[in-house]
């Protein structure tokens, strides 16, 4: 089963990681540089199975890129991984209130990565 | 490359970029931008290069970043004001970041003492003040080894000594809505659960209300599951990581396949319904293999269906939305990002090169046009015209490819003018200009190291100490001043300071002492500021820690030669001093003095060039052997047979037929260049002789005329050399070259 992750990360680095760890398992990625750029791509209709997203971000925030998804009949029910190197509660909070179906600690391992996705993707 | 190597690489210009991003946000918070925009996007570069430096495992970065991080959380929450204090230790630690950025690159070595003050002063600044001893911090860094997955429940210490004990475990599980509106699926937690052994499942439907009265949105069913497996605590603890809080969960041990610990059905309120009417396997074998997220209506829980928004409206307000993210699909998605891409340097300058045939290719043409004898309003003379417009056009627009914006070698210099600053206790403004002023690639990367050095000298001794400057009725905060522009073709890099100008009587004396100039010379002010390029102006004994590292001004003003470039200085008492560059452009083509040895057409780069002149019998002496000088005003320099000395000729011809072109090497030394006749002047594209042929001494690089004819280009200095200090040594090589 192919599926399709978005991965919304301002860093290039991140962004590529990510991309490598989950082209390498076989799946389809959409990538974003932020919650804005996020928010397009999944207007353009291409529907994620699962999107992991950054907290720290210039122009949304992951806290904001969560609340406009789960906002969005479309889209509402994808679930989203956050990635981020806050390790404190506060920030996973802040994150779940949002809606985050769960979360990755970086840096992270691709097998934990790819396991991650796989248990929150039907 | 391999993937990960190429990532590794792509951290690095990141880091560049953030390193960048930081520096300038703290300048700008410096000037008093202290908006959230600009704490956040200082917190944003110090944060991106933390988690990158950890995917990477470069701990010492990790640490010191992590520290950072820690202090500029601070600042972001409001809890540390950004003072100027702050800041400048803020402005500090980020040189350290960017060594450790530099080292973990290139594996040279970090400061550790200055790394760990820094850290200090950075704790200090943070939320527990300058209390954490240093053991503390060891633990605060070693508490940052992350796990992949961090597992925080309550209950999770505990598990040591119920695992393993029992044979399985007995799992109550009762979702709250908020576990559905998150998008994680009691499927899929089944799922995880059937993982880890063998599962037999149970489903309370008992809450489950009426059709009329059902609310899709509510969470209706519980779950007991019997799990068979010798797993710990915490592996099943795992599965439900991302559900804490959005259910009630009991886990309690097996033991020999009976249920329950001591509590286990103590005021269970969802006590396993196995008379219930579902068939959880069928249902949970469907989960597992079907791909769509959404459960057919049918499936008997609410769960499964997805749910409608319970997802909090106001907070989107709360976010800082741009009026309009949700663009439509039809619209362009991000402009700006998308317009550029990155190309191979290599793929460019094959460009480059195939672009510097088509030029010459065009000039060939119109020599052949012309001879051809068509007339200059011809249709093929015009349409030629036409294609050498263009041609120039492409020409310029492919060097284009390789400008750059000199931005990246100007803000290195804030962090150096600090360093200086601080070493010298001179306050000093650095004020920068043009940073977006384009010019080729090569040209940035070898112009770090003169302005470095430039501006080191332009704090060290331009600027006057603090107390000078208040007694001189000056600002006691020095000014220098970085800039760059185009002129007429040519980039000119300007660092000026506001110091007291060259103290012209202690150059002169100086210039004396060492020999430099005579005694009794006499000098005009811009022959004497003019001296501090000298190579010998500037000597060990004078070296401070600053300006030294063993090289002067004559160094500084050789490498801009070396790019073709000339500089030159004005300086005012008591008023400041300014150096002057102008460098080309690009290092593809070159400015040359077309000129004729023996037949031959060669090319001297107009760089080098100081004058031109015809001798005259009365100016050239005699050395013996062939050796011989040109009295230029009072000065004797050596005149230089060029054919000579590239074997075109075996003897001497004579200097009052040929012109002589006065030259200044790389390293100021003067000669007289001595050839048949001048051609002309003319742009002249660059071509490697070493790549095509070898190496010739004499000869810097090729290129081809627009009759098709290879010109040489001379290597000025090389010429100067031999034909100067190893006088024998040119007799030796053509002894050799003729026997």
């Amino acid at each position: 089963m192919s599926m399709t992750v978005l991965t919304v990360d301002d860093s290039r680095t991140m962004r590529e990681m990510l991309r490598l760890a989950l082209a390498d398992v076989g799946f389809r990625v959409l990538q974003a540089e932020d919650g804005v750029h996020g928010l397009e791509v999944l207007a353009q209709g291409d529907r994620p199975d699962v999107i992991v997203t950054d907290i720290n971000m210039p122009r949304m925030d992951g806290f904001g890129f969560i609340e406009e998804v789960r906002s969005d009949p479309h889209y509402r029910g994808v679930p989203i991984l956050v990635l981020t190197t806050e390790s404190d509660a506060e920030k996973k909070n802040r994150a779940r209130m949002a809606g985050a179906t769960g979360w990755i600690v970086k840096p992270f391992n691709p097998v934990k990565l790819v396991d991650a996705i796989r248990r929150v993707a039907a | 490359m391999d993937p990960l190597a190429a990532i590794r690489e792509t951290f690095f210009q990141e880091c560049e970029e953030q390193l960048a991003e930081l520096e300038s946000g703290l300048l700008a918070m410096e000037a008093g931008e202290t908006d959230s925009e600009t704490i956040n996007a200082v917190f944003r570069a110090v944060h991106s290069i933390k988690g990158g430096a950890g995917a990477f495992s470069l701990d010492a970065l990790v640490r010191f970043a992590h520290v950072f991080e820690t202090a500029l959380d601070e600042m972001r929450s409001g809890r540390l004001a950004p003072s100027n204090d702050v800041l400048k230790v803020m402005l500090r630690a980020s040189d350290v970041l960017a060594d450790h950025v530099r080292a973990a690159h290139d594996g040279g070595s970090v400061d550790e003492g200055h790394t760990a003050a820094l850290a200090e002063e950075l704790k200090a600044l943070g939320p527990d003040g300058a209390a954490g001893d240093s053991s503390e911090s060891e633990e605060d860094w070693g508490d940052f080894e992350f796990k992949p997955m961090s597992v925080d429940l309550p209950g999770e210490a505990a598990t040591e000594t119920a695992a393993g004990v029992g044979s399985g475990w007995r799992v109550a599980l009762k979702p709250r809505a908020d576990l559905y509106a998150k998008a994680n699926e009691t499927a899929l937690l089944l799922r995880e659960l059937a993982r880890l052994g063998a599962i037999e499942v149970a489903c309370d439907a008992c809450g489950l209300p009426d059709l009329a009265g059902l609310d899709p949105e509510a969470a209706y069913l519980a779950w007991t599951v019997t799990l068979t497996s010798d797993v710990d605590e915490t592996s099943v603890r795992e599965v439900f990581e991302f559900v804490d809080g959005d259910c009630e969960l009991e886990i309690t041990p097996l033991f020999n396949g009976t249920l329950g610990g001591p509590d286990a059905d103590a005021g269970d309120t969802f006590e396993p319904n196995t008379g219930g009417d579902l068939d959880i396997s069928a249902l949970l074998a469907r989960v597992q293999t079907v791909a769509d997220p959404q459960p057919p209506p049918s499936a008997p829980e609410p769960a499964a269906i997805e749910a409608p928004a319970v997802a909090p409206a106001p907070a989107a307000a709360a976010s800082p939305v741009d009026p309009s993210p949700t663009d439509g699909p039809g619209q362009p998605r991000k402009p700006d990002a998308g317009a550029t891409i990155r190309v191979d340097l290599e793929r460019v300058d094959r460009l480059i090169d195939l672009v510097g045939e088509l030029v010459i290719n065009q000039a060939m043409l119109s020599q052949r046009v012309m001879e051809a004898g068509f007339a200059r309003a011809s249709g093929v003379a015009m349409g030629l015209d036409e294609l050498e417009q263009l041609t120039r056009e492409i020409q310029d627009s492919v060097m284009a490819i390789r400008a750059q914006p000199v931005k990246s070698v100007f803000q290195r210099m804030p962090r150096l003018v600090r360093e200086v600053a601080a070493m010298t206790g001179k306050p000093v403004r650095l004020v920068t200009e043009g940073e977006g002023t384009e010019v080729d690639k090569t040209v940035i990367e070898r112009l770090a190291d003169p302005l470095t050095h430039m501006i080191r000298n332009a704090i060290d001794h331009g600027l006057e100490s603090p107390e000078k400057r208040s007694a001189a009725g000056k600002p006691a905060e020095g000014m220098v001043r970085l800039s760059a522009a185009h002129r007429s073709g040519r980039i000119v890099i300007e660092v000026a300071d506001d110091g007291g100008g060259i103290n012209r009587e202690r150059v002169k004396s100086i210039a004396v002492e060492r020999g430099l100039i005579a005694a009794d010379a006499s000098l005009s002010d811009e022959e004497i500021d003019n001296l501090i390029f000298m190579p010998g102006f500037s000597t060990a004994s004078e070296i401070s820690d600053i300006s030294g590292r063993g090289v002067g001004m004559d160094v500084v003003k050789r490498s801009i030669q070396a790019l073709g470039g000339r500089i030159t200085i004005s300086s005012r008492p008591g008023k400041g001093s300014t150096f002057t560059m102008s460098l080309p452009l690009t290092l593809a083509v070159l400015d040359g003095m077309v000129v004729s040895v023996e037949g031959q057409t060669l090319v001297a780069p107009i760089t080098a060039i100081v004058e031109t002149l015809q001798p005259k019998a009365s100016d050239v002496h005699s050395l013996g052997g062939h050796a011989r000088v040109i009295a230029i005003r009072e000065t004797y320099v050596p005149l230089i047979d060029v054919g000579m000395a590239l074997n075109y000729r075996a003897t001497p011809m004579d200097a009052t037929q040929g012109v002589a072109l006065l030259i200044e090497g790389e390293g100021g030394q003067r000669a007289a260049l001595l050839v048949d006749a001048i051609q002309g002047q003319r742009q002249v594209v660059i071509k490697s002789l070493e790549a095509n042929y070898r190496q010739v001494p004499g000869v810097a690089a090729a290129t081809i005329l627009g009759d098709g004819r290879v010109a040489l280009i001379l290597d000025i200095d090389t010429i100067v050399a031999v034909s100067r200090g190893a006088d024998s040594l040119r007799a030796e090589k053509r002894l050799a070259a003729a026997g």
